[in-house]
């Protein structure tokens, strides 16, 4: 029988910045000027390697991510654009939980 | 294989300047976004179109696209000539070796050797990590409780003795943990790509979702199930055997229930070091009038009870 992997739950905050970044596919300095410019959440303190990182956050950096390649946007729109994104979500589950159809 | 009109699926002549490329992948990829989309087969759509855009908006790739597409057509059986890139240097833009597994065949057999590693002369004697991969994993609700096992089927770039990387498919069983909930990401340490020059292997990430399921809903740990119950059992109060995602419960309904109400059972959600709540939505279900008894039954209750459910709406 084949090998079984075990998967580990990445729940609360548990990657380094460097983490974020290979994970990404991005590099560490561009997670840390998205932090710098609010659209990355940051855990309390300047020092880069003292941040920590959700796996909500590592989902919302490669959606930032996909945003500013195809469109080629600034951080700032492709934040808002994400946030608006997650709004759409939050509200589409209300309207499951009300039993309405999405559209 | 067949061959891939990028220039068709991007909508825009051959010898379109690259600022029309640009406009016409921007264009197309806020129509077939997948987060916004109501078009049918939209992460498909968006999946050709990222594919197109990485060969058209790179001008080495585009090149040595053309080179070798000029006698073909879209749907035409396609098979790269010997050599037919050669006096081409490909560098990697933008796209990483990760994404390039979403592509088709027929890119990875065109540009697969060089995609997210470029040349072996350049990276041989480099030690590298290998690149992480992402997927999406559906479960039942049910998992969350139990944990759970599946194989999932990956596409990933093989890198074969020559150096050329081609997609290959391949199964993997992977334990779930109890404890997952929706929109939660999973590690799977070492099964991304593997690493170059002894470097270590990449870690695959499963964003896990939960398959819709009638009864059974969950927002974070809590978890929400619909309880049919009986009118008498809401009137006037009873002990009742509730199926919950980890077996069944016997739950008290109080006396004077309404449909709606929400019993909470503390820490019967899904399983964590803080467990969620389990919470059954009462919904009460009316017997049909079907027969005679039953019939006499529900005119007894409008004969003897007085009650007006739009007493007080002013109608």
């Amino acid at each position: 029988m084949a090998q079984e992997h075990i998967a580990l739950l990445l729940d609360d905050a548990c990657l380094t910045v460097d983490e974020l970044a290979v994970s990404c596919s991005v590099s560490r300095e561009w997670v840390i000027e998205h932090v710098q410019a609010g659209v990355l959440p940051a855990e309390s303190g300047a020092d880069p390697a003292q941040w920590s990182f959700t796996g909500r956050d590592l989902l919302r950096t490669r959606r930032l991510f996909d945003l500013e390649r195809s469109f080629d946007a600034n951080p700032e729109l492709a934040g808002l654009v994400t946030d608006l994104l997650d709004e759409m979500e939050r509200l589409r589950v209300r309207l499951r939980r009300a039993g309405l159809p999405p559209d | 294989m067949e061959f891939k009109d990028y220039y068709q699926i991007l909508g825009v002549a051959r010898d379109a300047p690259a600022d029309d490329i640009k406009k016409a992948y921007r264009r197309l990829a806020r129509k077939y976004h997948p987060d916004v989309s109501k078009e049918p087969d939209a992460e498909r759509k968006m999946k050709e179109l990222n594919e197109a855009n990485a060969v058209l908006s790179d001008p080495e790739k585009r090149a040595a696209y053309d080179n070798v597409g000029q006698s073909f057509h879209a749907g035409q059986e396609f098979r790269p000539p010997p050599n037919w890139d050669a006096g081409f240097e490909f560098s990697d833009r933008g796209f990483s070796g990760a994404e390039s597994a979403d592509f088709s065949d027929f890119f990875s057999e065109l540009f697969g050797s060089r995609m997210g590693r470029g040349s072996p002369r350049e990276h041989g004697h480099f030690r590298s990590r290998g690149e992480d991969h992402h997927a999406k994993v559906l479960l039942d609700l049910q998992d969350a409780y139990h944990g759970a096992s599946r194989t999932l089927t990956l596409r990933t770039p093989q890198t074969d003795a020559r150096g050329h990387v081609k997609l290959s498919e391949r199964a993997l069983d992977v334990r779930i943990p109890k404890g997952i909930h929706e929109g939660q990401l999973i590690r799977l340490t070492g099964q991304g790509s593997p690493g170059h020059g002894g470097g270590q292997s990449g870690d695959l990430y499963l964003e896990v979702h939960f398959k819709p399921h009638t009864r059974y809903r969950a927002e974070g740990r809590d978890v929400y199930a619909t309880l049919p119950i009986a009118p008498w059992e809401a009137a006037l109060g009873a002990s009742v055997k509730a199926p919950v995602p980890d077996g069944a419960v016997e739950v008290r309904i109080p006396e004077g229930s309404q449909s709606g109400r929400k019993l909470r059972l503390k820490g019967r959600g899904i399983p964590g070091s803080t467990p969620g709540d389990l919470y059954l939505v009462l919904e009460i279900v009316l017997p049909p009038a079907s027969n005679p008894k039953a019939r006499e039954l529900y005119q007894a209750m409008e004969r003897e009870l007085n009650f007006d459910p739009r007493r007080g709406l002013g109608a």
